[in-house]
């Protein structure tokens, strides 16, 4: 089996500015064990976000080349990376991003929709039973509080056993302690079943809890640490 | 307390515009009015243009804007008040005289004609009979122009000469077409055209004779109401004045329903720009809680936050209401331009007032429609700069929307003139607001229990209705008043161009036969009905004028100027019948019948409008001066008469028996299709006493207004569906933060495009079939208002308008997904760019 699921090489991201190019990422390189849990850090603007954007295929880099679950990212159409994304990605974000006009239970069926999964509904309830929230299947995102939130949208990550589940800045919009049992609760799912956790954070602490942390400065990787 | 005052809330309120006015809300809301006033901008001067120009091809039917007939000379005042005013001026004398040559005599209606005459319209002419006409020219001083007939029945040839009294005129053309015919054709007899000029030698005129003179006068609208005012006071009792919109009654009529046509549809445009600007202010508010609770927070009371709001629409509403005046002025004016062919050459500019009243209208729909989401931006809680989650307390929606509804109907009212047809289309849109919107709240609110079952895109779509069900319910009310008003306006565009047309058949009689002798009767019947498929009976006809009613003078009775006053001025038309005739409507009293004529006085049947004018009622005795034998008759019905089908009506039909002893013509219409002119002139021949009088001319002329008028309906059609379209888009644009969100982060999911389509159309298909359905019923419900009561048609269910739900669904379903496809191409990194 082969161990690695992402895979980085020589990875740029240019972008057109008034004052001319601006060179947001240059020259990433980096290789990511199936099952391992990686931090990206640095300070606002380092191009974090932008490179974990460009990792799950939401965006095209200007050069370079990401393999993500055996996939060359960046020979597909928006289509054919939509299509990776529903079978081998999760997404926690920063602000929930959890659809308004769906409740609890139906956010969570969502990615198994998309994958046409018969057994959505079974499986989603039983997810939001594993982050403890088997008794507000019904409820509406705003009916919710922002840690209730986050954990339906862990919840939804995991749903479709992704292979890799990205996360940025999952505990940023949420207090010290709440934060903490989401991260506790994120680790123990990543554990649980297998899967590689690629997050951006600030926080110190949730980043010492992964195996690897790389440093981003002004779109370079300057330095890389093991735990 | 500090206070800010206007002055200064003015630079801010001009900065924040200014750095806002790329943000989407102030573009949609700035695109929404400008194409509302645009539309009714553009609406109201082709309405104002229109009708002037309608009214100038009216002013044809009297060869002038002004008419001063009288059967005495006007006053050299009269004349010099006009020319003062700088008017055009062109004189006629017109008298019936017989015409003799070697080969008879003929009865004749001649004209006398300055240089000047006519001043609006042209004559037509040709070198002989049935030669091809050519327009223009007078005849000159020695000479005549006749019509076609009265060489027939004289058996003469162009290069002849006549005479006309003691002066003999040579005949150097074959008159075709006098604008002014249309007019009065009952009582014509051919036309000789002759100059003014040679009128004194033929003598015929002296006093005591029976002749009509004409003052024609051209001007502006402006000139011709002054000189009303200033000759009415000095007019004689045997003068009157004719403008363009008493020429003719079938103009009249016709002028009547476009004008009202058109008020409709403006009135249809300002509905959808007050839809377009609550929609787009609606968002404008949303988007600015954060803000206003900031200044709340920096110690603005909330007046001051509402004024500097309200400062900023205002400023934004007044340039998008001069750029939309603009922008309909210039789309009027191309279409003029397209029109050019089919329109007259002059077409009056139409002022500054409609592009005033459409700048009027887009303020005062920006008022009355921002108002309540702006009143939200004054009552957002400061404390929401800590918990964003906190919403404005909400309005008491009755005051804030009664309010918007009055000043929205007050602005309908103004501009149509028309209280009836704006309190319908008021009434029928709160009806159908408040019924069919809690309708379909009910049933939105029912269908979220049917979701569970559904497939996704079902689900995804209908979820975003159903979030926020009073806004779904909000929008379909929306797009079904714009669908109401397409269909209704399409509705009635269909059945008005229906009656019109129903009103000239293609063989709608185009032959009046006059002046028929009792002795000829029979033998012209059976002639004609070789000739003609279905020739009207014939109607017996004598000239008679009503003198008293109930024995008073019915001078001392009626007011001038009204049509009683014009009918007593000369003979009627009278006849008798047995049968009440076809084409009439019995309003009261009874029809004779013949049993109950036996031994009774004589009796008459009084066209209804005259009755009113003249103020007859049931039972009044009439007395008519017929011939010099005065003749009295009880009225014992009042008919409608339906006027423009051009067959043979009457205003007094007297019981058989009553004024048959007295000499009597016959008089009868029939169609003879073009190209049988050789018939007619053998018929004309067989009975030389007899008028024969074509009207297709006059036909032709209703025909050509009402190409006119067809085409003005269907441009303003156009336009209300553009203005529709551009409303619903600019709704489209107020939802489309979120669903660039739900686009991206299903596409962060892996959602591939085709689901996404699937879901618009699901949503979009949705809300178009609902505001189909309120659309139909809707326009039902206002239809039968409107017929009833504004139009008088007799109303009738519409099947097809049950296609709504399906037009509904695809309209909006096309314009949903075009105007969102923005969202579907959303690119998925927003989500990470919004965290």
């Amino acid at each position: 089996m082969n161990a690695s699921i992402l895979n980085v090489k020589h990875l740029s991201k240019v972008v057109p500015s008034a004052e001319g190019e601006l060179t947001i990422l240059e020259q990433i390189e980096f290789d990511l064990a199936r099952g391992a849990s990686l931090a990206i850090v640095g300070s606002s603007g380092s191009g974090k976000s932008t490179l974990l954007g460009l990792l799950a295929g939401l965006d095209l880099p200007s050069s370079g080349e990401i393999i993500l679950a055996g996939h060359q990212l960046t020979r597909l159409d928006e289509d054919q990376r939509a299509r990776v994304r529903a079978e081998h990605v999760g997404f926690v974000f920063q602000s929930f991003q959890l659809l308004d006009s769906l409740n609890a239970l139906e956010n969570v069926m969502l990615p198994l929709e998309l994958e046409g999964r018969d057994d959505a509904g079974q499986r989603a309830r039983e997810l939001l039973e594993r982050v403890g929230l088997g008794q507000r299947l019904t409820h509406y995102p705003r009916q919710l509080s922002g840690g209730e939130q986050q954990r339906v949208a862990i919840a939804r990550a995991f749903a479709a056993d992704p292979d890799v589940l990205f996360a940025d800045e999952p505990t940023g919009n949420l207090d010290s302690h709440t934060g903490e049992r989401i991260s506790d609760l994120l680790f123990q799912l990543n554990q649980e079943r297998g899967t590689t956790l690629v997050l951006v954070t600030h926080d110190a602490r949730l980043a010492a809890r992964c195996q690897r942390q790389i440093r981003l400065e002004g779109g370079q990787l300057v330095t890389e640490a093991v735990s | 307390m500090r206070n800010t005052s206007l002055s200064r809330l003015l630079p801010m309120a001009l900065r924040q515009l200014g750095r806002d006015s790329r943000s989407g809300e102030l573009r949609v809301l700035f695109f929404a009015l400008l194409v509302a006033v645009a539309a009714s901008t553009a609406i109201g001067y082709f309405g104002a243009r229109l009708n002037g120009a309608m009214v100038l091809r009216a002013s044809e039917f009297l060869g002038a804007d002004l008419l001063l007939n009288g059967s005495s000379e006007a006053t050299a005042e009269q004349i010099s008040a006009g020319k003062q005013l700088s008017m055009q001026h062109a004189r006629l004398v017109e008298f019936s005289s017989v015409i003799a040559t070697d080969n008879g005599i003929q009865l004749s209606s001649v004209k006398a004609a300055d240089s000047n005459y006519p001043l609006r319209g042209e004559l037509k002419s040709a070198a002989k009979p049935f030669a091809p006409e050519s327009p223009g020219g007078v005849p000159q001083p020695g000479e005549a122009w006749v019509e076609a007939r009265l060489l027939t029945a004289l058996d003469l040839e162009i290069g002849d000469s006549v005479e006309v009294g003691q002066k003999l005129l040579k005949l150097t053309r074959v008159l075709t077409y006098e604008p002014d015919r249309a007019g009065d054709f009952y009582s014509l007899t051919p036309r000789l055209l002759m100059s003014l000029e040679d009128l004194p030698a033929t003598g015929v005129v002296q006093p005591g004779s029976r002749v009509k003179y004409s003052e024609l006068w051209r001007g502006t609208a402006e000139q011709i109401a002054t000189y009303r005012n200033l000759i009415k006071p000095g007019m004689a009792p045997s003068q009157q004045l004719l403008g363009a919109q008493d020429g003719n009654r079938q103009v009249s009529g016709a002028l009547g329903r476009a004008e009202r046509y058109l008020n409709l549809a403006s009135l249809a445009a300002i509905l959808l720009a007050g839809v377009a600007v609550a929609l787009s202010a609606s968002r404008f508010a949303q988007r600015r809680f954060d803000a206003s609770a900031l200044l709340r927070c920096l110690g603005l009371s909330r007046k001051e936050v509402m004024q500097l709001f309200s400062l900023q629409l205002a400023i934004l509403g007044l340039l998008a209401s001069c750029a939309g005046a603009l922008t309909g002025w210039l789309a009027q004016m191309g279409l003029f331009q397209l029109l050019g062919d089919l329109l007259p050459q002059e077409i009056p500019s139409g002022g500054f007032a409609p592009m005033l009243a459409g700048i009027a209208t887009g303020l005062v729909a920006l008022t009355g429609f921002a108002l309540p989401p702006l009143a939200a931006l004054g009552r957002v809680p400061p404390l929401r700069v800590l918990q964003r989650d906190l919403l404005p307390l909400p309005a008491s929606g009755w005051l804030v929307y009664g309010a918007a509804l009055l000043s929205l109907g007050l602005i309908m009212w103004r501009l149509s003139l028309d209280l009836q047809l704006t309190l319908s289309l008021l009434a029928g849109g709160l009806v159908a607001a408040l019924l069919l919107g809690g309708l379909l709240l009910l049933s939105l609110k029912g269908l979220r229990r049917l979701l569970a079952g559904a497939s996704l895109p079902w689900r995804l779509g209908l979820g975003q209705l159903l979030r926020h069900p009073l806004n779904a319910a909000g929008q379909a009310l929306a797009f079904g008043l714009i669908l109401l008003c397409m269909a209704l306006i399409a509705l009635l565009r269909g059945e008005l161009l229906d009656t019109w047309q129903e009103q000239l058949p293609a063989d709608a009689p185009n032959y009046f036969a006059m002046n028929i002798l009792p002795a000829d009767k029979l033998a012209f019947a059976q002639q004609l009905e070789d000739l003609s498929a279905q020739p009207a009976p014939l109607y017996p006809m004598i000239q008679g004028r009503l003198i008293e009613i109930n024995g008073q003078s019915v001078k001392q009775l009626v007011s001038k100027e009204s049509t009683g006053e014009r009918s007593i001025q000369r003979d009627l038309s009278l006849t008798w019948a047995a049968d009440f005739p076809t084409d009439n409507r019995l309003i009261e009293g009874q029809w004779w019948t013949e049993k109950a004529l036996k031994n009774q006085a004589p009796q008459v049947s009084v066209e209804s409008r005259l009755a009113e004018s003249l103020q007859i009622k049931l039972g009044d005795l009439l007395t008519f001066n017929i011939g010099g034998v005065e003749r009295q008759a009880a009225v014992t019905s009042l008919r409608e008469v339906d006027w423009d089908n051009l067959k043979p009506n009457f205003y007094m039909i007297f019981s058989p028996g009553s004024v048959s002893d007295l000499p009597t013509t016959y008089l009868t219409s029939f169609f003879l299709p073009p190209g049988n002119d050789r018939e007619l002139v053998a018929l004309a021949r067989a009975f030389p006493a007899i008028t024969l009088l074509q009207v297709d001319a006059i036909l032709e002329q209703l025909r050509s207004i009402l190409a006119q008028v067809t085409l003005a309906v269907q441009f303003v059609l156009l336009f209300v569906l553009a203005a529709g379209l551009s409303v619903l888009f600019a709704g489209l644009q107020s939802t489309l933060d979120e669903r660039l969100r739900q686009g991206a982060l299903l596409r962060t999911l892996g959602a591939e495009r085709r689901l996404m389509i699937r879901t618009r159309w699901a949503e979009f298909g949705m809300l178009g079939a609902a505001s189909g359905l309120l659309a139909a019923v809707g326009c039902e419900i206002i239809s039968a208002l409107l017929y009833t009561y504004a139009f008088d048609l007799t109303w009738q269910p519409h099947p097809w308008l049950l296609t709504l739900p399906l037009i509904g669904a695809l309209v909006v379903g096309i314009a949903g997904v075009l105007g969102t496809r923005r969202s579907l191409n959303a690119s998925p990194l927003t989500v990470l760019r919004e965290a």
